[in-house]
């Protein structure tokens, strides 16, 4: 299967200035992440809140411009391309965000929200406007009638179907989900997740999936990469590989099983993730790690592949 | 220990709460489950009688703490209560927490108003409590600022001053959803270990299914406004009889049995101006009948849950 995106070395260091009364301090927000998304499959990134998940995905669309890296979406570097290119690429790649609420501009109607990206990309609809907007509607399950309503006037459901819907506009091959269902309630997410594997089976596309939530990437994803302060710390190939870092064992074991009969006595892990400014050398998960030596205090582990499975650590489990 | 009875609110002529009933002892843990807008933390508002606050009032029903009828409770009594006897775990820590005092001071505050302590006695309780928190150093700890702390040091601050007065029950509003899980799961296991070391009664307000099932004994699922199903945690889970409950959980992603696809519950919750006559749940139900839009169900007891559905029993 050919790689639709493929994720080279990307990192983001994001640096604040210092000034009479502070100090100069830098971040590495997202720090040397590589992966090949092959073309109709979904990648699911994990990660507590603060690991780069979502600096990864508009890095990777060049939202935010990467401090070093490559990203080739088939086969083309995106980094090198002048705006203009990258604008009309763009269009092959879209992306859904965590607040549909924001997402979408108050004053718009359902209708204009749904059509903006042909005018961003200065293209009409090959139907016309409001069939291309009945269709878009109808295909993400919203009833067309909606169209004329404010984003005030709809749920939180609905609005971010509106989201999706605005993404698949241009019909482009890659979605990024960056937590798409975070800001709803359990039955709305249901019905979400439901809505986009129909369209993936559908319109045939592939998914870049960020979410914080573990037993929804297993049910949603075919591969996980687990993130941890900015790094890619393991890379499973498949929802029921047995975690092989620490800390994606401790994630797993921190998930609770919505079964009252399957009650274990979780040994929660300490401590919390540590502030990602000046990370002291080695291996960033070594502070909370119960099987951490002095290696991993001065060592970085780096992301070593065994049989696809790929694990960023000095003492595998 | 706490006993509600047919609770109803009312917010001018809206009527967002009505027919809530559950009980709980000493050393148990109650789940009171449901999406946004079911009346979860209105609940939880009406137990603590802070209702007023926000211009609402109790119309129905009873809440007996203790032998106590807490409805008809004047203010003066209540706010020996509040914070004392019951105590209250709110969602965000940050805003319960004062961001200009130290931590020590804001835990201090409530041993010496609930339990006439001298500063001295309050400051070394809270030592002692945030110490069985497993909160590191914690007598520097009471000498930093809120801002100083992350956000599950906070939550653990915030159950410090729930403890403080040493209370018989202790209502936990969504305590773990502005935590990251691994955060989440020391924050459940604390709660957890509370409820056995103290004897505690503890309402546990979420929604999320899987902290019900990993915590809970009893559970009560909302909905709209309502109680629909009660009964043992491992009932509601096996054998659920409301259409909601099971459509509920249902929606809960399994990451190990992924070949069950994902259905959601078509439709949204009501809002409180719209809630549906009859069954608040039969536009999204796919067993409603015509006697759901006009009759609302009453409860039927199926071994030791019940569930208000004209159709309960497993689907």
């Amino acid at each position: 299967m050919a790689n639709l995106l493929e994720v080279r070395d990307l990192s983001k260091r994001f640096t604040s200035p210092g000034g009479p009364f502070k100090k100069a301090r830098s971040m590495h927000a997202v720090n040397g992440v590589s992966f090949d998304l092959p073309k109709g499959r979904v990648i699911g990134v994990v990660g507590e809140s603060g690991c780069g998940k979502s600096t990864l995905a508009r890095l990777i669309l060049r939202l935010i411009e990467p401090s070093g890296g490559a990203v080739l979406f088939e086969g083309e570097d995106l980094l090198a391309k002048p705006p203009a290119q990258m604008r009309a690429l763009r269009a092959d790649m879209q992306m859904v965000f965590q607040d549909p609420y924001s997402a979408i501009d108050p004053r718009y109607t359902v209708a204009r929200a749904v059509i903006e990206p042909f005018e961003v990309q200065g293209r009409k609809p090959e139907a016309s406007v409001d069939e291309e907007v009945a269709t878009l509607l109808e295909m993400v399950g919203l009833n067309p009638g909606l169209a004329s309503s404010f984003p005030h006037q709809i749920s939180g459901g609905q609005k971010q179907r509106v989201g999706i819907a605005r993404a698949l506009a241009l019909r482009p091959s890659l979605l990024v989900l960056d937590e798409p269902t975070a800001s709803l309630d359990v039955s709305v997410q249901a019905q979400i997740i439901g809505l986009l594997e129909t369209l993936r089976d559908e319109l045939g596309l592939t998914y870049l999936f960020i979410s914080h939530d573990l037993s929804l990437v297993k049910y949603f994803c075919d591969e996980i990469l687990v993130m941890y302060l900015g790094r890619v710390v393991e890379a499973l190939p498949d929802t029921d590989a047995p975690a092989r870092h620490p800390y994606t064992k401790t994630l797993m074991d921190s998930t609770f099983e919505p079964d009252p009969k399957k009650r274990r006595l979780i040994a929660p892990l300490e401590g919390e993730v540590p502030s990602p400014f000046d990370l002291p050398p080695g291996c960033a998960f070594a502070e909370r790690c119960p099987h951490a030596t002095d290696i991993c205090r001065t060592d970085t582990p780096a992301l070593a592949a065994n049989g696809g499975h790929a694990v960023a650590c000095h003492h595998p489990i | 220990m706490l006993q509600v009875r047919d609770l109803g609110v009312a917010f001018g002529p809206i009527q967002p709460l009505s027919g809530v009933s559950f009980s709980i002892e000493r050393g148990e843990t109650l789940g009171i489950v449901g999406e946004s807008g079911s009346g979860k933390s209105l609940t939880a508002m009406s137990v603590m009688g802070l209702l007023p606050l926000q211009g609402g009032r109790i119309t129905d029903g009873s809440i007996a703490f203790d032998g106590m009828e807490l409805t008809t409770l004047p203010e003066n009594a209540y706010r020996k209560l509040r914070g004392g006897r019951i105590g209250l775990i709110t969602q965000n820590p940050m805003t319960s927490l004062d961001p200009l005092k130290k931590i020590g001071i804001q835990v201090d505050a409530v041993a010496i108003l609930h339990l006439n302590m001298t500063a001295k006695q309050a400051r070394s309780r809270t030592v002692e409590i945030l110490g069985t928190l497993r909160i590191p150093e914690p007598a520097l700890i009471c000498d930093r600022y809120p801002h100083q702390m992350s956000g599950g040091m906070k939550q653990r601050i915030v159950i410090a001053m729930a403890l403080a007065a040493d209370p018989d029950v202790l209502i936990a509003d969504e305590p773990t959803t502005a935590l990251d899980v691994t955060v989440q799961a020391q924050i459940i296991r604390l709660l957890d270990d509370l409820v056995k070391e103290r004897d505690l009664a503890l309402v546990l307000i979420t929604h999320d299914m899987s902290v019900v099932a990993q915590t809970c004994d009893k559970v009560v699922v909302m909905y709209a406004g309502r109680a629909i199903e009660h009964g043992p945690v491992e009932a509601i889970f096996d054998a659920p009889q409301h259409p909601y409950t099971q459509a509920l959980i249902g929606c809960i992603p399994r990451g190990l049995d992924g070949d069950t696809k994902l259905e959601g519950i078509p439709g949204t919750v009501p809002t409180v101006q719209n809630y549906p006559d009859g069954c608040p749940f039969h536009p999204r139900c796919t067993r409603a009948q015509d006697i759901c839009s006009t009759t609302d169900p009453a409860f039927v007891v199926h071994e030791q849950s019940a569930a208000a559905c004209h159709f309960a029993g497993a689907a």
